[in-house]
C-alpha cells in the first residue's frame, strides 16, 4: 500500500532550545486511525502542528500524498492545508457566529481570497456542511452561536469542520482532554466511525491509554521528542506503557 | 482490534425540519445603516465648505514648514510653565482622591449609613463629572480670578466627580460574607474598614488614581489655554503671535509630559497585572 | 520562603509604602508652594465659587435656549463624524498596530508611534494648530476629534486584538485560509464587540471634548459659553453648561443602552 504521509528526520527546536522533537521518523497509511501517546511535554502537540507546518520544523522531511511539503509556502501551503482537517484540544471554534459558518470554515482552503474573506461560501458547500451537521447529530443547533454549546457538542463541530475540508488525513490534538468522560466516549466514536466511513487516516494524540488501545488500528509511543513505540495496541504491553510514561534519560542519570 | 464500540450516551437527533434560521442580530441590520444616516445627516447639516478644507491643507503645509526647526530660545520661561502645569496636576488630583475617597464609603450601596445619603452623593458625583473640567476652570477663573487656583479647583472636582464613582463601584463589589464575619466579631467600624475593607480595595483604588492623573495632566496641560495658567498659555501666546517654530518646542513638551506618564502608567499596570496572575 | 526571609520581604514592602508617602507628601508641598496654594486660599475659592454660582451663574436663562439649539446640534454632528470617520480610520490602523495581527513589526511600531502622537497631544493643541490654517469653525472642531479619535481608537482597538483567542485564528488557518480569510472568519467576529463598545465611548468622549474644542475656535456649543462668559452672560453661560450637562447625560444613556445589547 502506499504510504499517504512519510515523515523522516523530522526534528524541532524552539528558540530557547527546548528540543521538542528529536529525528523522528513515521509512515501513515491511507484509512489508518493512528494513536499517538506520551507524557506532557513529549512532542506530541509539536508533531502534528509540524505535519500541517502551523510550526515550522528545523529539521527533516514530510511527504504528504506523494509530494515533498517541507519549505512550501502560500498558495501550495494552504492547499495542503485543506488535505488535513485539524481537531483542537480547546475547539477553537469561532465563538461568535454560528455553528454552521464554523463548519463553513473548512471551506476556506478551497475558496478565492476574496470570497473566503467576505465570507460568500457557495450552496452546495452549506448543503454539504448541514449534512455534515446532522451526521454528528447537531442539525438542531445549526444557527446557535458556537459559545451556547456544552464543551462536547462544540469537538462535534470541531469534527465536522475537519471533515468539511474533504481531507485524506485528520490531525486531532487531545480532542477529549478537556471533556468528561461520556462526551469524550462520544468524541471518540464520532471520529473513529467517520473515518472508518470516509476512508480518512487519522493522527490523534491522546492521554489516555486504554481508549487509545481501544480505537487504534496503531499506536505511536512518544517519548522526549523521539518515537520509542510504534505497534499494534496488542503490543503495547503495560512494560512498554511504563517505558513511555516513565522512561528514564540515561544522560540525567550521568548528571545526577 | 477491538470492534464493540459502544453506542454514543445520548441519543442522535435525525429530524428532517430545519430548524428555523434566527433572525439576523437587529443591531447590525438596523444599527449599521442607522449610523451610517447618521453620519451623512450630520455631514451635511455641517455644511463643510470643501474649497477651504483643501487651502487649508496648504496653509497647513506652510505652517508646518515655518515651525522646523523648533524655537528653544524660551526654554527657561516653558518649563516653569510645564512644572506649574504638573503641580496643578498634582494638588488637583490628589484633593480630588481626598474627597471622593471619604464620600465613596458614604455612597457605596453597601456601607452607606443611609440609601438617601448614598443616592444625594451619586448623583452630585455625576454631575460633577457631566460638565467638562475646561467649563468648571472657567467658572472657577470668573469666581475666583486668574492664576493656577481656578486650574486646581477644576481638577479637583471633575477627579472627584469621577473618582466618587469608581470607588463605591470598588466597594459595592466587595464579597458581603467578609463584612459579615467581621460585623460578627464585634469589630467597630473604622477596624472594618481599616482591616476588612482597604486590603480588598486597595489595589483597584491606586488602579484608578493612576489612571486619573494621567488624565488630569492632560487636562491640566490645555487648562491655560481658557486662562487657568500653566504650560497651555504659552501654547496659545505662542500661536497667537504666530511664533509657529516656539509653539512646536511648547508642543513637544506638552507631548513628552504626557507620554512619560501614560509610559510610566502602562508600566506600573503590567506590574499589577503580573502581579494578580 | 521560609519565615525570615517571609517577614524582612514584609518590611521591605512596608519600607516602600512608607518611602512612597513621603515622597507623594513632598510632591504635595513642593506643589502647594510652586502654586502658591493653601487651605485659606482653598477655603475662601470655594466659598467664592459657591457664592459665584449660586448668585451670579444661576438661574440659568432659559430666553437664550432657542439660540443654544444650533450650536448643540452642530456639537453632536461633529461628534457623530469624527466617531464614524475616526473608528474607520482606527479600525483599519489598528490591524497594522496589534501584535496579533501586524503583518511585519516595524510597521507595527511605526503606527503606534504615530497614533500616540495624536493621542497624547491634548486636543485643544490640535485645534489651535487647525485654527491656524483652516480658520473658525466646525471644520476644524471636527478635524480635532477626528484626530484624537484615531489617537485613542487605534490603541484601544489594537488592545482588543491582541486579546483575541488564538485558538480560533489557528483553527482557520489550519483548514487553508489564507491572512484575509483568517482577519475576516475569525478575527473580525471576536474584534466586533470591542470595535463597538470603544467606538460607543469614543462618541461620549467626543461630545465632551467638542465643548472645549469650540472655546478655542472648533465651533459648536463652547464657542458660544467662551463667548458669554467674556461678556459677562453668565445666566447665559449657565444655560449653555446646562444644555451641555444634558446632551452628555443623554449620551451617556443612550450608549449605555447599547452596549447592554451587543454583549
Amino acid at each position: 500500500m502506499m504510504s499517504l504521509l512519510q515523515v523522516e528526520g523530522l526534528s524541532k527546536i524552539y528558540p530557547d532550545g527546548t528540543k521538542a522533537l528529536d529525528n523522528l521518523n513515521l509512515e501513515i497509511h491511507p484509512g489508518e486511525f493512528v494513536v499517538v501517546i506520551g507524557p506532557s511535554g513529549a512532542g506530541k502537540s509539536t508533531l502534528l502542528r509540524s505535519l500541517n507546518r502551523m510550526i515550522e520544523p528545523t529539521n527533516g522531511k514530510i511527504r504528504f500524498k506523494g509530494k515533498e511539503t517541507m519549505g512550501i509556502k502560500g498558495k501550495k501551503l494552504r492547499e495542503m492545508r485543506r488535505h488535513m482537517g485539524m481537531i483542537f484540544q480547546g475547539y477553537n471554534l469561532v465563538t461568535r457566529v454560528s455553528v454552521l459558518k464554523n463548519v463553513l470554515h473548512g471551506r476556506l482552503g478551497y475558496m478565492s481570497p476574496l470570497k473566503g474573506a467576505l465570507g460568500l461560501f457557495s450552496k452546495a458547500d452549506t448543503e454539504a456542511a448541514k449534512n455534515m451537521l446532522q451526521r454528528v447529530g447537531l442539525y438542531e443547533q445549526i444557527y446557535k452561536r458556537a459559545d451556547e454549546l456544552s464543551g462536547g457538542q462544540q469537538q462535534r463541530v470541531g469534527i465536522a469542520r475537519a471533515l468539511s475540508q474533504k481531507p485524506d488525513l485528520i490531525l486531532a490534538d487531545e480532542p477529549i482532554a478537556s471533556l468528561d468522560p461520556a462526551s469524550s466516549e462520544t468524541i471518540m466514536h464520532y471520529l473513529y466511525t467517520i473515518c472508518k466511513e470516509e476512508g480518512i487516516a487519522c493522527l490523534c494524540n491522546l492521554h489516555q491509554v486504554d481508549i487509545a488501545k481501544k480505537y487504534a488500528t496503531r499506536i505511536i509511543g512518544i517519548h522526549q521528542g523521539s518515537k520509542v513505540f510504534d505497534g499494534t495496541p496488542e503490543e503495547l504491553t503495560d512494560d512498554m506503557i511504563r517505558l513511555i510514561y516513565n522512561q528514564i534519560q540515561p544522560k540525567v542519570k550521568e548528571t545526577a | 482490534m477491538n470492534m464493540h464500540h459502544p453506542k454514543p450516551s445520548f441519543t442522535v437527533l435525525t429530524s428532517n425540519t430545519e430548524p428555523k434560521k434566527p433572525k439576523k442580530n437587529g443591531l447590525f441590520v438596523i444599527g449599521l445603516p442607522l449610523v451610517g444616516l447618521l453620519f451623512v445627516f450630520s455631514l451635511y447639516q455641517l455644511q463643510f465648505d470643501y474649497s477651504r478644507i483643501a487651502e487649508g491643507f496648504v496653509k497647513l503645509a506652510d505652517i508646518v514648514q515655518v515651525m522646523f526647526p523648533p524655537d528653544f530660545s524660551e526654554w527657561r520661561h516653558v518649563l516653569l510653565a510645564a512644572i506649574e502645569s504638573l503641580q496643578v496636576a498634582i494638588l488637583g488630583t490628589v484633593l480630588g482622591i481626598l474627597i471622593a475617597f471619604f464620600l465613596s464609603f458614604l455612597a457605596a450601596s453597601n456601607l452607606t449609613p443611609h440609601p438617601f445619603i448614598a443616592w444625594i452623593i451619586q448623583s452630585a458625583a455625576s454631575l460633577l463629572r457631566a460638565i467638562p473640567t475646561v467649563v468648571w476652570a472657567l467658572i472657577f477663573i470668573v469666581s475666583v480670578g486668574l492664576g493656577s487656583l481656578p486650574g486646581v479647583l477644576a481638577i479637583t472636582v471633575s477627579a472627584a466627580g469621577m473618582l466618587i464613582k469608581v470607588f463605591a463601584q470598588s466597594l459595592e463589589e466587595i464579597d458581603k460574607g467578609v463584612l459579615e464575619a467581621m460585623q460578627a466579631t464585634g469589630a467597630s467600624w473604622i477596624a472594618i474598614v481599616m482591616q476588612g475593607i482597604l486590603p480588598t480595595v486597595k489595589t483597584a483604588f491606586i488602579a484608578w488614581c493612576v489612571l486619573r492623573f494621567e488624565g488630569d495632566l492632560g487636562e491640566s496641560t490645555i487648562l491655560g489655554a481658557v486662562g487657568a495658567g500653566g504650560i497651555g498659555y504659552e501654547l496659545t501666546h505662542a500661536m497667537k503671535s504666530y511664533n509657529f517654530a516656539g509653539a512646536l518646542f511648547v508642543g513637544l513638551v506638552i507631548f513628552i509630559m504626557v507620554f512619560s506618564v501614560e509610559f510610566v502608567a502602562n508600566r506600573y499596570k503590567m506590574k499589577l497585572k503580573v502581579r494578580s496572575h | 520562603m521560609n519565615v525570615v526571609q517571609m517577614q524582612s520581604a514584609r518590611k521591605m514592602k512596608r519600607a516602600q509604602t512608607i518611602m512612597f508617602l513621603i515622597v507623594l507628601l513632598a510632591l504635595v508641598i513642593w506643589s502647594s508652594i510652586g502654586t502658591e496654594f493653601s487651605l485659606s486660599a482653598l477655603f475662601a475659592g470655594v466659598g467664592e465659587s459657591l457664592r459665584f454660582i449660586f448668585f451670579d451663574f444661576l438661574p440659568p436663562d432659559f430666553s437664550s435656549l432657542p439660540m443654544l439649539l444650533e450650536p448643540a446640534m452642530q456639537t453632536i454632528y461633529m461628534s457623530i463624524v469624527a466617531m464614524v470617520i475616526g473608528s474607520i480610520v482606527a479600525g483599519l490602523l489598528s490591524f497594522l498596530a496589534a501584535a496579533t495581527t501586524s503583518p511585519h513589526p516595524y510597521l507595527q511600531v511605526f503606527v503606534r508611534a504615530a497614533t500616540s502622537l495624536f493621542r497624547n497631544i491634548p486636543v485643544v493643541i490640535w485645534t489651535i494648530l487647525l485654527v491656524a490654517a483652516f480658520g473658525l469653525g466646525t471644520i476644524v472642531g471636527t478635524m480635532s476629534l477626528i484626530l484624537i479619535s484615531i489617537g485613542m481608537l487605534t490603541r484601544s482597538f489594537a488592545e482588543v486584538l491582541e486579546e483575541i483567542d488564538m485558538g480560533q485564528v489557528e483553527a482557520v488557518r489550519a483548514a487553508g485560509g489564507g491572512y484575509f480569510q483568517v482577519l475576516s472568519q475569525a478575527v473580525i467576529p471576536q474584534f466586533m464587540p470591542g470595535f463597538i463598545g470603544w467606538s460607543l465611548y469614543n462618541f461620549e468622549i467626543n461630545v465632551r471634548a467638542s465643548t472645549i474644542v469650540g472655546m478655542v475656535g472648533g465651533g459648536g456649543i463652547g464657542f458660544i459659553l467662551q463667548s458669554n462668559l467674556k461678556l459677562f452672560q453668565y445666566q447665559k453661560a449657565s444655560m449653555a453648561v446646562l444644555l451641555v450637562l444634558v446632551i452628555v447625560l443623554v449620551v451617556e444613556m443612550i450608549t449605555n443602552r447599547v452596549r447592554e445589547r451587543i454583549i
